[in-house]
């Protein structure tokens, strides 16, 4: 057992396999979600499946659970790999791993049964934000330890990307959960959101943008094989990223009472956004300019690039949200929501699927059990994707223009029916990604059994 | 520039906390949280239901914050920052598939709130809100008593009114059918009470009149109007039968203005909200038309005095007869 902890390589292999596992609960809490706004009394008088504990139970277990820790695991096979270096602990990382995930159930464990803070994307409970930042802190010294033990001169900009999420999160994360205030994890009055948006929009931007950015960085120019653009773009993309970020939280505020400087500062940090997000697509994109044919027919690097798109897409988008005048309509409604979509399964699921399935046969020394079953995923998912952002974008303009006209939530609530159905039908085919995935990845790692010529060979004759 | 472990690391850091300090260590030195005019603290059943609130995740539906921009119910005040002196965590909220919360203390009576919790289709047929009725009793009555606590001293000014008017209301009706509909009557501005309907109860209207029942009014009053919906147990004085009214026609002839006002304005102190911020006029004179037509089996439409006909109006006979009089009760 002890021998398991030591083998190269193990601990990224837990961390994608779990990571595949919560995407499927976490698609699962989706659903039911989803279903509850079509229908409010499907499995009634059932306390942990109301919709204000399962929300939350679907939003951390896909942010921490599906996305994060199946892009850690990617980053603790490259970090060596690029490092021309073996991990400096391999049993450090699998503590890292057990805490991580511990945080990580205690969405269904604890919510579901009213243990929560309540916060928007700071809901565990302070236990649970102590474990997980052991989890990071074990993290950080893994990396830094393997980055000094490197027979690679040269950081890739891969590790400069997975280093920082770690420094960053281990700062951002207790100073958003305000960890100081362990019952609550609040802070008291109106600077109390500012706290939550600040962790609230760097979860998004500090922890899955630079551990799926580098995962991108790492898979894209080996699939087509050509030299990373510029390394130039490389480190402007890098800073720009971490000098604006961490502003921008105020944005999810904007029309509440919270400092005019403030919202000033938000708004003009997120619009500027752009730039961090340009820089790294367009280095990506020139990366493979010239093989688009190589990234595409390799099931794993077109999920990744179909990321990099729905980055792009994403980070137009939420700057332009951003802006007061477009924020009227579109704030508070399901606008929002098609937003949050693709950005954590659009470009952070995305990436972190393709980079798995790219770094699964090197982990594992298999091929993966069927290529089909990965592009099956990737139809299935951006069938799913596409359209739930499209409904959803309708839904918040409907939503959001009745609104500003006059008209109230409750009158406007009937009319969202139709589109509230068609996103749960779209969600079913984003859970039957998720189970493809599962399968397809248990087929993979699954023992080769002893039966199975016998088996073929029955079936022969 | 060549990106070694010290320069990342250190830099990465550097950037991060000189960034940070702008966003959160400026706003921390220089926020302060002293209460607004309408502040005052909770009490300790409040509380309680604050913590249900967050616990439940009430908020993932329900915003706390007035915008400059909003018409709904509570819009007469935009959020100040001193709303929320104390609370930990003030949860402002990021989505509104819920109506905003935080001016809805004594918007509604006690008694609708506790149906509410219970069942929310009781008293709004097209809410998507869960149930809340695996709480007990005593988490329902503290969330509830913390809603209604919200906009403090305005909301408790709010709440004095449902209350000295629910006092009167039960009076009302522990006086009997008819005596209970005399003093709602009684309680209608003069010139409303003798205003017919001035517009045709036509298919289409009593149609549109219908849909608007179906949406907002039939889980009190029930689909036949007799007031027996599944929020009735839960109300005090119950919801009203319309049946009866057949017999308390201002003048043996006027029901429509009566329709009208009560349900622009609602009576507060009962169960009955009011709807002008989800109704404009033709929605509710169209309802007005659908309640008369429906279950009085009459309707003052058109009748005099009914002023210039409206340019769209066709040449519609009202074809309900006034009742007999002295119809036994």
């Amino acid at each position: 057992m002890t021998k398991s902890f030591h083998k190269p390589q193990s601990a990224a292999l837990a961390f994608m396999v779990a990571g595949a596992v919560w995407f499927v609960v976490g698609a699962v809490y989706g659903m039911f979600s989803a279903i509850h706004l079509v229908a409010p009394e499907f499995l009634p008088h059932v306390a942990p499946l109301v919709f204000g504990r399962e929300r939350p139970v679907h939003v951390n277990t896909m942010l921490y659970g599906f996305t994060g820790t199946m892009l850690v695991g990617v980053g603790l096979y490259y970090l060596p790999a690029l490092l021309k270096t073996r991990l400096w602990s391999e049993p450090l990382a699998w503590i890292a791993f057990a805490f991580w995930n511990l945080t990580v159930l205690s969405g269904p464990l604890g919510f579901a049964f009213g243990y929560t803070q309540g916060r928007e994307y700071n809901e565990y409970v302070w236990l649970a934000d102590v474990s997980l930042v052991i989890a990071v802190a074990c993290l950080i010294v893994n990396t830094a330890l393997t980055i000094v033990n490197r027979r690679e001169p040269q950081l890739y900009v891969s590790i400069w990307y997975f280093m920082a999420t770690f420094l960053w999160t281990a700062s951002n994360y207790p100073l958003g959960n305000v960890m100081w205030h362990p019952a609550t994890g609040a802070m008291p009055g109106l600077i109390d959101s500012l706290f939550l948006w600040f962790w609230g929009h760097n979860l998004p931007g500090l922890l899955i943008t630079p551990l799926a950015t580098g995962a991108a960085y790492f898979v894209i120019p080996r699939v087509t094989r050509t030299p990373l653009n510029s390394h130039t773009l490389s480190l402007l993309g890098f800073w720009f990223l971490i000098a604006l970020y961490s502003h921008i939280g105020g944005h999810h505020v904007l029309q509440s009472p919270i400092p005019n400087w403030l919202k000033t500062v938000s708004v003009v940090d997120s619009v500027s956004m752009v730039l961090p997000v340009s820089i790294v697509v367009i280095n990506l994109w020139l990366t493979a300019r010239g093989f688009g044919g190589r990234v595409w027919n390799d099931p794993p690097a077109r999920l990744v690039m179909g990321g990099v798109v729905w980055y792009i897409i994403t980070c137009i988008q939420g700057p332009l949200q951003s802006l007061p005048f477009l924020q009227r309509v579109t704030h508070f409604n399901n606008w929002t929501i098609g937003h949050a979509h693709i950005a954590m399964l659009g470009f952070g699921g995305y990436i972190a699927l393709g980079a798995m399935w790219h770094v699964l046969p090197l982990v594992s020394r298999r091929p993966v059990y069927s290529n089909k079953l990965i592009n099956l995923q990737f139809g299935l998912i951006t069938f799913g994707l596409t359209g739930f952002f499209v409904v959803l974008t309708m839904a918040g303009l409907v939503q959001g223009s009745a609104w500003h006209n006059g008209e109230t939530v409750l009158r406007v609530l009937p009319q969202l029916s139709p589109f509230m159905v068609m996103r749960a039908a779209l969600g079913i085919f984003i859970l039957t990604g998720s189970l493809v995935g599962l399968a397809n990845l248990y087929l993979t790692l699954r023992p080769a059994r002893a039966e199975e010529p016998l088996l073929r060979g029955e079936e022969a004759a | 520039m060549k990106m070694t472990p010290a320069f990342l690391i250190v830099g990465a850091l550097l950037v991060f906390w000189a960034s940070t300090f702008i966003i959160v260590g400026l706003p921390s030195m220089t926020m302060k949280d002293t209460p607004s005019d309408i502040w005052r603290p909770l009490s300790p059943l409040e509380r309680e239901g604050h913590r249900l609130y967050v616990k439940n995740g009430c908020s993932y539906c329900h915003s706390l914050f007035i915008r400059v921009s909003d018409w709904d119910v509570g819009a007469e005040r935009i959020a100040r920052a001193g709303d929320y002196a104390g609370i930990e965590p003030a949860i402002l909220g990021s989505e509104r598939t819920g109506p905003d919360l935080s001016q809805e203390g004594g918007e509604h009576s006690d008694d609708w709130n506790m149906a509410h919790f219970t069942n929310p289709r009781y008293t709004t047929p097209v809410s998507v809100m869960p149930a809340w009725d695996f709480l007990t009793r005593h988490e329902i009555t503290a969330l509830a008593a913390y809603v209604q606590s919200l906009g403090g001293k305005d909301a408790d000014v709010r709440q004095k009114r449902q209350r000295e008017w629910k006092r009167q209301a039960q009076a009302a009706y522990a006086g009997g059918v008819d005596r209970n509909i005399e003093w709602l009557h009684a309680q209608v501005p003069e010139v409303w009470r003798r205003m017919p309907n001035p517009y045709p109860a036509t298919q289409a209207a009593l149609q549109r009149g219908k849909r608007i029942y179906q949406q907002l009014c039939i889980n009190c009053h029930s689909p036949i109007g007799d007031g027996n919906g599944p929020a009735q147990p839960f109300l005090g004085p119950p919801p009203l039968n319309f049946t009866i009214l057949r017999r308390h026609l201002v003048e043996n002839r006027y029901i429509g203005g009566i329709f009208y006002y009560q349900i622009m304005n609602g009576i507060t102190g009962t169960a009955m909200p009011y709807f002008k911020k989800h109704l404009e006029s033709e929605k509710i004179w169209d309802l007005a038309n659908y309640l008369a037509v429906s279950f009085l089996g009459y309707t003052d439409a058109n009748t005099e005095p009914r002023g210039i006909d409206a340019s769209y109006e066709g040449n519609w006979q009202n074809p309900y007869p006034p009742p007999a009089v002295n119809q036994a009760p």
